[in-house]
């Protein structure tokens, strides 16, 4: 058990070093550079020779290989250096930005989930076919919809409209309904199509209709057996659903204003803030890699059956 | 954005539909002659649904394909000083800030925003696929490397990734494509890989290799078609989210160059006039909203059919 | 109703007498209450504006405030030497109370105002002015800080008392003492001088003179703005001398355009920069009130690089300046907060001359040039010469309101007479390399904003922001490209110190840049702002950035 431990640690970070190489190739091949993007912008109005002077100051045109070396050893030690951007460190930076990125995620993969859960349970318990169908439907409906485009009315709806939530300067509290509304809609939809699946499969085995059989109702079979055994493959698609809600909320930080690490990457990403997108890539892998380990040593715990075939195979 | 990663199986719904019923009373029918009454019962068994997402997909491909029979109008070239028209006779769906008549631009955009998607999910379907095919056939340190591979692929954000994508090829739908493509590749891998793995652990593929299959004919003659269900199917719910992922870029200021009309760039840029003129956003995110839930209503069926 | 009031008090005299006298001190109030409204200019004291910004600021180093999310900040935080008046462009005391320049404008020398200090308390003298001005003249290397782009030939300062210090330039340099009066001269601390370039994003570390001070930051989010209860020293001309009437004011980052303009409607912000021309009559609509102050210096235009052999002909550029119809494209997207240009700088700038002679739209005209310069119309409907066809390229420019859609209204117009323009959207890395590359963007949009005729020379001369993309300049892939007789007229503008001869100049630069067809100008780009009515006061600067010291709030009804 503990060499399968280790040797799962070891990948990762092999895993690790490999993001960290990759996103520095990568980000150096984009045409430009933070410096170049900062410093020619026609609002500093500087010369040829002063731009080269502060390449050279900054160290921009040092050879790729210590360059490479140099991140390395920052980020080993720490230092993730500035935001030649936004002109504060790094590490500022993701202070500013982490925080509402895991409240908006948790808060809106709760809220997908009990969305799903709702829908799936509907479909479950709903007396006609063609209801069963439109209530199916709803996923489908749920992951068309464009992000923006849904925060966008919902500010107009909600906001301005019938005036219920401020969207500027608003509560703590208040300053996440709405967009954890936006960001929950898409995300329950795949959520809701696993649940369903599983429940209709669940429902057919033959355990099931032997506590059918025994007298149970439709409802108390759902509770009891079903939902334990749906919620396996769910928390595997919700891992990597809750990855990419953290990445991926650009749309919605966009939209309503709000501070986070999607909103982050894309500033950088336009203006080439090497530094904080190195950082971004750290730690994104290093989360990635925990949930996976995670995930990965906490099966057997849920799954007795897992168990036994591993010290089968052990 | 919302591409849909997922480790699962199929992700179809497996209701009793009366997709079988009908099925029945068409096998019934070869037997003999349908009587009339028989072939009103199997009209009964078309679900209006269906019909209506076929028609719509339809429609849609018409449009891409001849684009200047549904309209008069150009899709790029505006007419100065008729901008930000309401829907009227003359322009169904008004026109937007350059004087561009939005029907137009929908159709036109049809080839643009179909073509995208197909070349979104056809990457992450091929090189996705092709991965995983390699990691669940060849077990061992091939398979490790492979899905560590995948891995890292995963571990950096899919924002940095496609952005960087859009920015090394240069901004275009293609382009866009391929960047979204590329960050669903992971997931297409993942779902491959376990179904090689499941229908190689399974009695006949066993069967076959022990009366002397060689890897490669056991790969193509077995493996292959039964792991591929699944992963058409999920490549089939992928192609929606494609057309929302390169909408989502455009809405970043990563789509394609003006004056190209596509679905996505057109609900990203409507939302600016989202007082004035709603229209601009709206019809657009309504004709995409169509599209994806037909392109799902469909391979739902199909997957009732195959399953 | 009076009729029926008298019958009533037919009998009772005395209660006629008071009901009367009551009615006529009931209207009298009544009237004086409607007169307080209609001329309510009484100042309130307090309270806190938000105002809406369309993105974060980037750094807040005086000479990067031409951006302007920083010099929207800046402006309030940090004071400086001396005031451009907005309406009358004269520069006007502030922290200077006078100064004198010697003939050839190589000598500035200054009195410093007694009494004023910075925020954390240290004194704002004439040792503190030198400092800030050997560093926005020279830069200095080890902090990263970068040269102020409207110092030129700085050479030494020297403090002669504590309120009196000179200025030294190694040639003459009359624009700097408007170079005072702007954004990029903003006074601040020796211990904000003290930091690095990259360490001054974070608005608390600025410690400048201003009546506002930076409370409170939310990097990315919004920035708290706190009144300076002890600021005694406004512009010296104007009225109000004291402290601001505002208690606080919160920037807030509000990205999507929908969101802001439904925002400041719904009664949730005050004040929002950034109105686009299509939102105006909605906000107007409402009673809310549209700010559009000019900008004052270059206009909205279109660029060539003439090193590029496509644009390089006279007779090309000439053409595609007759082919482009600004009208149009003023009245299709604009409003009329965006005059039409009728010359390379704004009506309301320092030396404008009136070009709309030369700058006609005439496609007859224009077609005729191309035919004589030997593009004839293919098959296709381009033009072709050699085998090559005219096809040119832009990138579209992000800063600048609508121009995506200005740039394909300028391609359908070129494409009238057989020209194709490509526009290019690229994100900041690419679309600044490949500005950079005459051959990669031999047509390019620009603006900049500075109410001095030196605004000319920063757009065209080569060490300077090199629109044409001249040899010698930012960009290394120039080949051969150089306009002598342009730099020369742009070189005697700067160091012309008679103000009459320097207009003259001015004109003549203007009449060169529209007669070489260099530049194709647009319109005049305002900063466009919206505000409830019940914010008064609201002014701003020379160049549009928003000035809060004198706005205050009245009551809302």
């Amino acid at each position: 058990m503990s060499r399968y431990v280790i040797g799962r640690v070891g990948q990762a970070l092999l895993v690790l070093w490999a993001a960290f190489t990759v996103s520095f190739v990568l980000l150096q091949a984009l045409p430009g550079d933070a410096i170049l993007i900062k410093f020619l912008n026609p609002e500093l109005g500087l010369g040829p020779e002063q731009i080269a002077e502060i390449r050279a100051s900054y160290g921009a045109d040092v050879p790729l290989l210590s360059q490479y070396l140099h991140s390395i050893v920052n980020f080993l030690s720490g230092e993730f250096g500035y935001s030649v951007q936004a002109g504060v460190p790094v590490g500022d930076l993701l202070l500013a930005n982490l925080p509402p990125s895991l409240w908006l995620a948790t808060l809106g993969f709760l809220l997908a989930t009990i969305l799903a859960g709702v829908v799936a349970v509907l479909s479950t318990l709903a007396p006609f076919a063609w209801l069963r169908s439109l209530i199916q439907s709803v996923p489908s409906l749920f992951v068309s919809t464009p992000v923006f485009w849904l925060g966008i009315l919902l500010i107009q709806v909600f906001s301005f409209q019938l005036r219920l939530i401020p969207v500027i300067n608003p509560g703590p509290w208040e300053a996440l309904i709405l967009p954890v509304l936006t960001l929950a809609v898409p995300i329950s939809a795949p959520l809701a199509q696993i649940l369903i699946r599983n429940i209709d499969e669940v429902m057919t085995e033959p355990f099931i209709a032997v506590a059918r059989a025994k007298g149970a109702s439709r409802s108390w079979v759902l509770w009891k057996h079903v939902a334990k055994n749906a919620i396996l493959p769910t928390l595997t698609i919700g891992g990597i659903l809750f990855g990419e809600l953290l990445a991926g909320a650009v749309v919605t930080e966009a939209v309503f204003g709000l501070n986070g690490i999607g909103g982050l990457t894309q500033r950088a990403v336009g203006s080439q803030d090497i530094a904080v997108l190195q950082a971004l890539v750290v730690f994104s892998a290093v989360a990635f890699v925990l949930i996976n380990l995670a995930v990965d040593l906490l099966y057997p715990v849920f799954d007795p059956r897992l168990r036994i075939r591993e010290r089968a195979a052990a | 954005m919302t591409s849909m990663n997922t480790t699962g199986r199929s992700l179809l719904q497996n209701d009793a539909g009366v997709l079988e019923g009908s099925s029945r009373v068409f096998a019934a029918g070869h037997v003999g002659n349908l009587s009339g009454l028989q072939w009103l019962a199997s009209l009964r068994g078309i679900k209006p649904g269906l019909v209506l997402a076929w028609s719509v997909i339809a429609i849609v491909v018409l449009w891409g394909l001849f684009p200047h029979w549904f309209t008069s109008y150009s899709g790029t070239v505006g007419v100065a000083r008729q901008q930000l028209r309401a829907p009227s006779a003359d322009h169904w769906l008004g026109t937007d800030a350059l004087g561009r008549d939005l029907l137009a631009r929908i159709i036109y955009g049809t080839s643009q925003s179909l073509s995208g998607a197909i070349v979104a999910v056809g990457v992450g379907l091929l090189v996705g696929t092709a991965l995983g095919l390699v990691a669940g056939s060849a077990r061992g340190k091939v398979e490790s490397a492979v899905m560590r591979g995948v891995d890292v692929l995963l571990s950096i954000p899919q924002l940095l990734l496609s952005l960087s994508i859009v920015i090394l090829l240069g901004f275009g739908t293609v382009n866009a494509a391929i960047a979204v493509g590329v960050t669903s590749i992971a997931s297409f891998a993942r779902l491959a890989r376990s179904e090689v793995v499941r229908v190689r652990a399974s009695d006949y593929v066993e069967a076959a290799f022990g009366s002397g299959g060689t890897f490669l004919r056991v790969l193509l003659r077995h493996i292959l078609p039964n792991s591929l269900t699944s992963v058409i199917a999920l490549a089939a719910l992928q192609f929606g989210s494609a057309i929302l992922a390169i909408s989502t870029l455009g809405f970043l200021g990563y789509g394609a160059p003006p004056p190209t009309p596509e679905w996505g760039l057109l609900i990203a840029e409507g939302r600016n006039y989202i007082a004035r003129a709603w229209w601009l956003t709206t019809a657009p995110g309504l004709v995409v909203i169509l599209v994806v839930l037909s392109a799902n209503r469909i391979s739902r069926s199909f997957g009732k059919a195959g399953a | 109703m009076i009729v029926s009031l008298t019958n009533r008090f037919k009998n009772r005299p005395v209660l006629a007498a008071v009901a009367g006298a009551v009615f006529l001190m009931g209207s009298l109030t009544w009237a004086s209450v409607t007169k307080a409204a209609g001329a309510s200019e009484t100042p309130v004291k307090g309270g806190t504006l938000v105002y809406l910004e369309q993105q974060p600021h980037t750094n807040l180093y005086p000479p990067a405030g031409g951006f302007y999310p920083n010099g929207g900040i800046l402006n309030q935080i940090t004071d400086k030497l001396t005031y451009q008046n907005p309406e009358t462009l004269e520069i006007e005391p502030w922290i200077a109370e006078s100064w004198t320049v010697n003939a050839d404008a190589t000598e500035y020398t200054f009195k410093i105002r007694k009494g004023v200090t910075f925020s954390d308390g240290t004194p704002l003298d004439a040792a503190a002015v030198a400092k800030n001005y050997d560093v926005y003249g020279r830069g200095n290397k080890d902090l990263k800080l970068p040269i102020s782009e409207v110092i030129n030939n700085y050479d030494r300062s020297e403090v002669i008392d504590p309120q009196t210090v000179k200025f030294y330039f190694k040639k003459p340099s009359p624009g700097f003492l408007q170079g005072t009066s702007v954004i990029g001269s903003g006074l601040v601390s020796l211990a904000t001088l003290a930091l690095p370039y990259e360490a001054l994003g974070d608005a608390t570390k600025i410690i400048g003179s201003g009546p506002f001070v930076v409370a409170a930051e939310t990097l990315g989010r919004e920035l708290t703005l706190k009144a300076r209860t002890d600021y005694n020293w406004g512009p010296a001309k104007l009225a109000q001398q004291g402290r601001a009437y505002l208690d606080t004011i919160k920037y807030i980052i509000t990205p999507e355009d929908s969101v802001r303009i439904g925002a400041l409607l719904a009664g949730q912000a005050d004040v929002i920069r950034q109105v686009q021309a299509y939102d105006e009559k909605q906000v107007e609509d409402e009673g809310y009130l549209i700010y559009a102050p000019s900008t004052r210096g270059v206009n909205n235009s279109v660029v060539f690089r003439p090193d590029n052999p496509l644009v390089a002909d006279i007779r090309v550029r000439r053409a595609l300046l007759h082919a482009t119809n600004a009208d149009e494209i003023v009245s299709t997207l604009f409003s009329a907060n965006y005059p039409k240009a009728t010359s390379i700088i704004a009506k309301t700038a320092l030396g404008y001359v009136d070009l709309s002679s030369r700058l006609s739209y005439d496609l007859e005209k224009a077609k005729a040039l191309l035919d004589e310069a030997g593009w004839k119309v293919g098959t296709n409907g381009l033009r072709q010469k050699d085998g090559q066809v005219l096809e040119l390229t832009a990138y579209e420019s992000l800063p600048q309101p609508q121009n995506k859609e200005t740039l394909q209204l300028v391609s359908q117009q070129w494409g009238k007479i057989g020209v194709k323009l490509n526009v290019l959207t690229a994100d900041s890395g690419s679309a600044t390399v490949n500005n950079l590359d005459p051959a990669k963007a031999p047509v390019s949009p620009a603006m900049v904003g500075r109410a001095d005729p030196d605004v000319i020379k920063s757009q065209y001369y080569p060490t300077n922001r090199n629109v044409l993309l001249q040899k010698g300049g930012n960009s290394d892939k120039v080949q051969a490209f150089l306009d002598e007789k342009l730099n020369t007229l742009l070189d005697n503008l700067a160091s012309e110190p008679d103000r009459a001869k320097r207009l003259a100049i001015a004109s003549d630069v203007q009449a060169y840049v529209v007669d070489q067809a260099y530049a194709i100008p647009i319109f005049e780009e305002p900063q466009a702002f919206a505000a409830a009515p019940y914010v008064k006061g609201l002014s701003f600067e020379a160049v549009g950035r928003p000035s809060f010291y004198g706005t205050w709030l009245a009551p809302r009804h």
